[in-house]
């Protein structure tokens, strides 16, 4: 059919006779005129009878049969993804009556969605959040609080959840969210080219360093270019963690101001551009993809996310192991994220139950969740034997006792953002130590500055 | 029940309503939308509604060390991908225009190929490339004892993403500039040919007059795109080394879905828009004047 046929017919006026309108045309089209009046009764009666199950599918909700949805949210996009879909899977069917439909959706775009649909009262009834977001996501006011998951009938006990991981769930006396795992970061390293060093202990097995001077000496002997000792992948967290290690502080009267350009934060940064510029030991920063060298056997260690093993996992021709990361400042110190469950405001009734189950049942079986490439954030799983055998994992969940979650500051991204820059500049050796931290730290008083002139006029402070 | 005559004289608008109403709610209302916006200090996470706040996001903007960084990247990638791109397409289309129409297809489909690959999976693929340690590009340079610092450099990270971008774009404006020269009439270039004039005389004073229209079409488009930038460098180098790629789009994304600044991020949308106006204008002009 031509498009000249068709505009013809379209801006041709209407024929005055019905019976020539209703005539099949030359194209073998019929003429709009040529709907008739039965042919509108059929259509109405197919949009009757199918909105007519979804009418009965809504009514039986309204009444408090049938069965219950839950709309489960996750940034679980990876292997861990399928991890979790088997653990729902599960829970579906040892509770008849409960559907869960789970939506995966990368990190990168998941809190923009979650944000949007959470404003526009369309927030799953469960979603996932790493810890630090709780605040900022409480604040925007749609989120339940989940106290009652720790009352006798759900039966969950506070005290199997250590201090510093559930703090950041508590805002206003009340918990917004229910620690699913702990994410720390950790030493990975290459056995073989350990061993190939020398690098080993008593009985000839690799053995990773546990003081900066170990560290300095196995990434000397591990580097032969191309080849490298360490390798920077996510600058923000190592930074974050070298800064820790120093007792750097960030932030002053809970979050109000910053205050990161201080000479703890400056040692620990120059120490990182050291392993670059000075020791030679690790190659300027690209960006996350260095990760690919270990993963290629050209890198002997790299500071990293305990879920990282599921890529890790994937690969049979890399002997890696997993241990603590060392201290290289004057004290212990690593930074850690957590997966958080949370409820959206205003689940009540069956939904609540059915939510809050589900809650219970992915935190009673988060053994199974950690063999992925976690550690679970119950103490009493993981004093379990079966956790005791998962090796890397065991081994970076010694350092619980002092993990740290990035600072409180309702300025969250502008923090990250500016700690990156900061990270970068100095690894990079285009900005000081100290030049780079002066402007994250007057960036992010900048911004904590527009948020107090905002509160102040919208009379909240 | 309608009457077929008032259904007639509606069915026009019945048949564009689909797109009309997408375009009503997608476009104009979110255009009108984030004029409002653009005035109101509306910080999505806090708890205080939005404020009006006049023209303060837009002096904000232009007192922000970052914003004009964003724009400095925008518009040297805008600087170095438009004359590349539609140079390297043009002289894509000149060769195969000169090779017999039915061997054409091949080569149409295969410059075509990169522009119907997803930016997400071109970004990454790019991105392991560049990769300076660990990368493909650098391992052919390698025996030569070579290594470029693709994407970590500052200095560097721009011409990459640039580069990136001609293998991914240069097809599409291939293929316009191809149909165009096809237009020209053989009987030009013999009456050239016998008043004398070579192969770039040709050039010039056949193929670029006659391709005028066309290739107006192409640079405006390309301007446009070009200034819009963002999912090559968010996949490839996320706006670094040090903010040096991050483009105005991406900087406005971060604003306004990082840190959820709302009406912040609408002033420097509307910013852009000004440029790419005033850009697309003086072009417009420019060319009409040379016609």
């Amino acid at each position: 059919m031509g498009l000249g046929g068709v505009g013809a017919n379209v801006s041709a006026r209407p024929p005055q006779n019905n019976n020539h309108a209703a005539a099949p045309r030359a194209d073998g089209w019929r003429s709009i005129d040529a709907i008739t009046g039965k042919a509108w009764f059929w259509f109405a009666l197919v949009v009757i009878l199918c909105a007519a199950p979804y009418a009965a599918y809504q009514a039986v909700q309204l009444s408090g049969g049938g069965n219950v949805t839950i709309r489960y949210w996750n940034g679980f996009t990876g292997p861990d993804g399928r991890t979790m879909l088997r653990l729902v899977r599960r829970f579906e069917r040892e509770n008849p009556g409960i559907s869960v439909v789970m939506q995966r959706i990368d990190w990168a775009t998941y809190y923009n969605k979650l944000f949007v649909a959470g404003i526009g009262d369309r927030a799953p009834d469960l979603f996932v959040l790493h810890a630090d977001m709780t605040p900022r996501f409480q604040q925007a006011g749609f989120m339940k609080t989940m106290d009652h998951m720790f009352s006798p009938e759900w039966g969950m006990s506070l005290a199997d959840f250590d201090d510093n991981v559930t703090r950041y769930q508590k805002v206003g006396g009340c918990y917004y969210g229910i620690p699913l795992d702990i994410h720390m970061f950790g030493l990975y390293y290459n056995k073989k080219l350990f061993r190939e060093a020398g690098i080993v202990d008593k009985r000839g097995e690799a053995r990773p360093p546990q003081t900066s001077g170990e560290f300095l000496d196995a990434a000397r002997r591990l580097t032969k270019p191309p080849r490298w000792g360490f390798v920077f992948t996510w600058m923000r967290n190592v930074a974050y963690t070298m800064m820790l290690q120093w007792g750097g502080a960030f932030f002053e009267n809970d979050g109000a101001k910053c205050v990161m350009n201080n000479p703890e934060n400056v040692t620990a940064m120059s120490f990182c551009r050291d392993l670059i510029a000075k020791y030679k030991v690790a190659p300027s920063p690209e960006n996350f993809d260095a990760w690919i060298g270990f993963r290629q056997g050209k890198v002997g260690m790299v500071l990293e996310g305990v879920w990282m093993l599921a890529d890790l996992k994937k690969q049979t021709d890399l002997e890696y192991g997993g241990a603590p990361v060392p201290q290289f400042g004057p004290r212990q110190a690593d930074f850690t994220s957590a997966h958080v469950l949370c409820m959206r405001k205003g689940l009540d009734g069956r939904k609540l139950d059915a939510v809050s189950r589900l809650v219970k049942f992915l935190s009673d079986n988060s053994l199974d969740w950690a063999e992925g490439g976690q550690v679970p954030a119950r103490r009493s799983l993981r004093e379990t034997p079966r956790f005791r055998a998962m090796e890397p994992q065991w081994q970076f969940s010694r350092q619980i006792p002092y993990v740290s979650f990035h600072p409180f500051t309702p300025m969250f991204g502008e923090y990250t953002s500016e700690l990156d820059y900061m990270a970068e500049r100095v690894l990079r050796g285009t900005a000081t130590p100290e030049e780079a931290l002066k402007t994250a730290q007057d960036k992010i008083n900048e911004a904590l500055e527009r948020r107090r002139q905002m509160l102040e006029r919208g009379g909240k402070l | 029940m309608p009457t077929s005559k008032t259904l007639y004289r509606w069915s026009g608008y019945l048949f564009m309503l689909p797109y009309l109403l997408a375009f009503a709610a997608f476009l104009v209302a979110p255009l009108l939308f984030g004029i409002g916006l653009s005035f109101y200090r509306w910080e999505m996470l806090s708890p205080v509604p939005p404020q009006w706040h006049g023209l303060g996001n837009y002096s904000e903007a232009l007192t922000d060390t970052y914003f004009w960084k964003a724009v400095w990247a925008t518009l040297r990638f805008v600087i170095m991908q438009v004359p590349l791109n539609i140079g390297l397409a043009l002289l894509i289309a000149l060769a195969v225009n000169e090779i017999p129409r039915g061997a054409q297809a091949f080569f149409r489909a295969s410059f075509f190929f990169p522009t119907i690959v997803s930016i997400s999976v071109a970004g990454i693929l790019w991105r392991w490339f560049y990769s300076s340690e660990f990368g493909l590009f650098n391992a052919f340079l390698s025996p030569f004892g070579w290594k470029a610092p693709w994407i970590t450099d500052p200095a560097w990270a721009m011409k990459s993403i640039v580069m990136m971008t001609l293998w991914w774009t240069v097809g599409g404006a291939f293929v316009i500039l191809l149909a165009g020269l096809h237009q020209i009439p053989a009987h030009y270039y013999e009456a050239a040919a016998i008043d004398g004039a070579n192969v770039f005389q040709r050039f010039i004073n056949v193929t670029i007059p006659s391709l005028r229209p066309v290739l107006l079409f192409v640079v405006v488009m390309n301007i446009i795109g070009s200034f819009q930038v963002f999912g090559q460098t968010f996949m490839i180098t996320r706006g670094g080394p040090e903010h040096s790629t991050r483009s105005l789009v991406q900087y406005i994304y971060d604003q306004a879905f990082g840190n959820y600044r709302m009406g912040y991020g609408a002033a420097m949308s509307w910013l852009l828009f000004v440029i790419i106006a005033v850009i697309s204008f003086a072009q417009f002009r420019i060319m009409r004047e040379e016609r």
